[in-house]
């Protein structure tokens, strides 16, 4: 489903060259539950933000559902994230302007789909996570593990095959987190969708099927 | 999508109640100088109505020792006889001081069935419409046979015609002097309107009334159509003339060309301070527009690595925030032309309604313009935003 290959992360300042990832390959099958972890600033989050498409490699080649992405235009890219890909982040990044319902419709406004069929598959998100009775809430009424839920039903309301989770129980309590990862594994097992986590907690990782471990931008497990 | 745009911008309506503020002021104060820039125009765009090119206004002061009627009347003829048997002269007319680019105004009030009208008022004699080429729409100008006149002869111009009269033909209505009440008046003919106050003057109503020669009040003017091969020595030679004739007054010769220019510069000089001062409006909303605007990017950096990560590109992201101005934008347009539109509505300044519209018209287009401008650049800055780097800023 996913294959990276040789990927390497290069930041360059004018003065110093940061290497974030270096030779990373990596498959991950259809419908696999991983998990990365590792240390602070070992290129976790850049490997995600490089499968999800949001960072480009400085070298190697990625290739999900075997198509190279590496020549896509941004509309292209931004097409890609739209209809495959799922991201729930630590910081729940939810607009707080908008309501949970808008938020959670706001991967639908980028494809062609009605105001009530963008409200129906919505609802039907919130649902799935336990939140049906907080759609006209704003995410500021909410706590975080509800806010997390919500991020999660914004990252699944476009049944998305990848979901993609920076850390997302890394900003809640252990009982919050565990809810939250019930919902992952219910998505992974009932849904079939294949989940890459990035995680600091061996417990939540113990939850996966895989566990791949980054020290210093290299792959170590 | 738009739906979308306009429940963020009502969500976040107490922090776009500013920027909406500003849009709405500067519609207003936009509003004001179009509308005087398209009345300018449309009046630069009217026919002059005259002919004022080698028109010379010879103005005097009142005869000195003259009481009698005849005694003014044969001293006005004398000299009418000696200016027009100057070979260089084409044309001779009294009038009062109520002349083309003249620094007098004359106003009154006249009725026509019981609705008081107010009025240009100018006297002239017979000669007045052929010195200064008058086109007549209707009727006749003054000449011998009005001496007969029980009422006293009047010739209108066409807008007075038009707003009192319609369509109708005004030529034989009575009118009464309603600031002097002195008696009744007949319209003999209706004139083209002439911007005898500048170029870039509105029309108003005005009407002629025949000149007494004979009257003992004051001085006035005389108007001298020359030929163009009337030179300086030609205007001494005049002066020095009429100067031997009327001994006893001042004499001064203006040249209506001249004149106009100089009525033009007059009124031309209020409205480049006032685009001064737009330019500089204009400069300082579209800082702002553009201040809060880019103000609002780094705000929302998040937002917008969040809308790229689940399906917005570069393009659609600046595309939404050109967008989000753009409704603002309207919401105030909307609320600016509600204002606006009371003016024709209401006749204000009694100003043509086309006027208003034209300038509302081009206010938005110059609104809209400005917005998308301002929000050019920052839409732009937004869609380079690399979507990792923007989610990584809390």
């Amino acid at each position: 489903m996913i294959r990276l290959q040789n990927i390497e992360k290069v930041y360059r300042t004018n003065t110093v060259e940061t290497m974030a990832l270096n030779s990373i390959s990596l498959n991950v099958a259809k419908g696999e539950f991983l998990s990365i972890m590792g240390p602070s600033g070992c290129g976790k989050s850049t490997l995600l933000n490089i499968i999800g498409l949001l960072d480009a490699p400085s070298k190697g080649e990625i290739k999900i559902d075997d198509q190279k992405t590496d020549h896509m235009s941004d509309k292209q890219l931004a097409n890609f994230r739209n209809k495959k890909l799922g991201f729930i982040f630590q910081s729940y990044h939810l607009i707080n302007d908008l309501k949970v319902l808008d938020n959670v419709e706001l991967p639908l406004l980028y494809r062609t789909s009605s105001g009530s069929e963008r409200k129906k598959l919505a609802s039907a998100a919130l649902e799935k996570v336990g939140l049906s009775n907080r759609v006209k809430h704003f995410p500021t009424q909410l706590s975080g593990g509800q806010k997390q839920r919500v991020a999660i039903a914004r990252a699944i309301v476009g049944n998305p095959e990848i979901i993609l989770a920076d850390e997302p129980t890394g900003n809640l309590d252990s009982a919050m987190g565990n809810e939250i990862m019930d919902i992952l594994q219910y998505l992974n097992t009932t849904e079939g969708a294949t989940i890459i986590m990035v995680t600091h907690d061996e417990n939540m990782a113990k939850r996966t099927h895989r566990l791949v471990r980054l020290f210093d931008g290299s792959q170590v497990q | 999508m738009i739906k979308h745009l306009f429940k963020l911008i009502w969500n976040k309506k107490k922090q776009n109640f500013l920027l909406m503020t500003e849009m709405l002021v500067s519609f207003i104060v936009m509003f004001a100088i179009f509308t005087l820039l398209v009345y300018y125009y449309q009046n630069y765009n009217r026919p002059i109505g005259l002919d004022y090119d080698n028109v010379w206004n010879l103005g005097y002061g009142s005869p000195q020792g003259m009481s009698d009627a005849d005694s003014i009347a044969n001293f006005r003829e004398s000299i009418k006889q000696t200016i027009i048997s100057m070979p260089q002269v084409e044309g001779v007319s009294f009038s009062d001081a109520n002349i083309p680019y003249g620094d007098a105004n004359i106003g009154t009030m006249i009725a026509y069935n019981k609705v008081n009208w107010p009025s240009e008022m100018y006297t002239a004699d017979d000669n007045y419409q052929k010195v200064l080429n008058i086109t007549l729409n209707e009727g006749r100008w003054f000449s011998k046979i009005d001496d007969a006149s029980r009422e006293k002869p009047i010739v209108i111009n066409e807008t007075f015609k038009e707003r009192v009269f319609g369509r109708e033909s005004a030529v034989g209505k009575i009118m009464s002097d309603a600031a002097f009440g002195k008696g009744t008046m007949k319209v003999i003919g209706v004139m083209n309107d002439m911007k005898d106050k500048g170029d870039y003057a509105g029309p108003q109503n005005g009407y002629f009334r025949r000149m007494d020669t004979s009257n003992t009040g004051g001085g006035g003017i005389i108007l001298i159509k020359v030929k163009p091969t009337a030179d300086a020595a030609f205007e001494s030679r005049l002066y020095k003339t009429l100067s031997n004739l009327m001994r006893n007054t001042s004499i001064d010769i203006k040249h209506m060309d001249k004149e106009r220019t100089k009525r033009n510069t007059q009124l031309l000089g209020p409205i480049i301070v006032l685009l001064i001062i737009a330019g500089f409006l204009i400069i300082n909303v579209a800082l702002g527009l553009f201040g809060v605007l880019w103000y609002n990017i780094n705000k929302r950096k998040n937002e917008i690595g969040l809308r790229r990560a689940v399906g917005a590109s570069g393009a659609g992201i600046s595309k939404q925030l050109m967008g989000e101005a753009l409704v603002l934008s309207t919401i105030s347009l909307l609320v600016g032309a509600f204002f606006a539109v009371q003016f024709p509505l209401l006749n204000v300044f009694n100003i043509a309604s086309g006027t208003y519209i034209i300038a509302i018209i081009l206010d938005i287009l110059f609104i809209y313009f400005l917005v998308l401008v301002c929000s050019l650049y920052p839409g732009r800055q937004a869609a380079a935003i690399y979507p990792a780097e923007a989610l990584h800023e809390d």
